[in-house]
């Protein structure tokens, strides 16, 4: 169990990178489709940004924000999102996450719907990638909890 | 005589009567005084709930509002396109980040000096770095000699910033000055290694320290907010 941190100076700089550290993780997702990075990347920064927050405010404020429960929903999210235009695609007659196909539903041209198409498929991966990750460390953080022990 | 005493009789048993229902109206009364008081009491409860209620929303809007706009610029910042699906999507991103963030930016800060600490800041910054440039030079100096003249020591001193942000930006420069690295801050009281007696001496002279709570407008040095609301009360007073 990760209680919060007695240093001034971890506590102030973490409360003050977090939000920074967030958009980062964002701008690799979202610029992933023609830059470096991507929805992986993206998702293991964000969830780092949660594990900074918890190793400096202890765990009980970061379930606060995020529950095991919302964590475990937001990463089958993920993947109903990536498979879910994954499958949109097949239904367009495409073949599975051929995106040129989602331009029948968009009014955009094919190669755009191909870009819009990464895109979607990059949040999803983004956020089954933080979400596991998230409950990855906080089930390593609070093993102490469900075995009773003393400490 | 029995007629006089029976006349007696009803006369005092109609003045126990009159001093029972003047107590009981006297009860009554402050029965319903008490009422009326713990009405009132729960009305200015309710009011006084309703206001900081009120006043903590606009502070949390007002902190939404800063974040988003600060979050924005890192956004552009970072991405350099300009076209309106990135510029779009990084609005987007910004406003869900500061609704779900709008708390850790501004904690414990006054907006109103917000403006001035942050120019303040800005004009700190190149006194700090002719600060880094002499003592590097001085620690050249130390380290390239035969004999190499250091002499390692912790200082102790005890400080009087207040605040978290106040102490973390003193601690974070001792530690850029080279010479000199912060190892833990206790209680308000900076433990401190320096790297020779040169170093240390200068620390102790707590220039930095008073640059320091100047930016934040601590210690012996006057809130503006102060002083605004002292000329206030003081014009109210003289007409």
């Amino acid at each position: 169990m990760i209680r919060e941190s007695q240093d001034v100076i971890v506590k102030t700089l973490a409360r003050l990178l977090v939000p920074f550290i967030v958009i980062y993780a964002l701008y690799v997702v979202m610029h992933g489709h023609h830059s470096p990075g991507g929805g992986f990347q993206g998702g293991v920064i964000l969830a780092a940004s949660f594990v900074l927050l918890a190793i400096s405010q202890g765990l009980d404020k970061i379930r606060q924000r995020l529950s095991e429960k919302t964590a475990g929903i937001l990463s089958s999210l993920g993947v109903l999102i990536y498979a879910g235009i994954g499958l949109l695609c097949l239904l367009l007659g495409g073949k599975y996450l051929d995106y040129g196909k989602l331009s029948k539903l968009l009014p955009v041209e094919p190669a755009q719907a191909r870009s819009l198409g990464i895109l979607g498929v990059e949040i999803g991966v983004a956020l089954a990638v933080m979400a596991v990750m998230c409950l990855i460390v906080f089930t390593i953080f609070s093993f102490d909890e469900d075995s009773g022990g003393d400490e | 005589m029995e007629v006089t005493l029976l006349v007696e009789a009803t006369e005092n048993a109609f003045r126990i009567l009159g001093d029972a229902r003047k107590h009981a109206e006297g009860i009554i009364d402050s029965a319903l005084e008490l009422t009326s008081e713990e009405t009132r009491h729960h009305e200015a409860k309710r009011i006084q709930e309703i206001f900081t209620g009120a006043q903590k929303r606009k502070t949390a809007f007002q902190n939404f509002i800063g974040t988003a706009v600060i979050l924005y610029a890192f956004w552009v910042l970072l991405s350099g396109q300009f076209d309106a699906f990135h510029l779009t999507l990084g609005a987007i991103c910004c406003i869900v980040v500061a609704y779900l963030y709008h708390d850790l930016l501004f904690a414990n800060t006054r907006v109103g000096d917000m403006r001035v600490v942050a120019w303040r800041f800005i004009t700190y910054i190149p006194w700090l770095m002719v600060q880094i440039l002499m003592s590097n030079l001085h620690v050249a100096s130390l380290v390239l000699r035969r004999k190499m003249p250091i002499n390692p020591q912790v200082l102790t001193f005890k400080t009087k910033l207040e605040t978290d942000i106040s102490c973390v930006a003193l601690a974070n420069s001792i530690t850029l000055t080279p010479g000199t690295i912060t190892m833990d801050i206790r209680d308000g009281v900076f433990y401190v290694h320096a790297l020779s007696k040169k170093v240390a001496d200068e620390l102790q002279t707590g220039a930095m320290e008073d640059r320091v709570a100047h930016i934040f407008m601590e210690a012996d040095h006057l809130y503006v907010q102060d002083v605004l609301d002292a000329a206030n009360i003081y014009a109210a007073l003289r007409t």
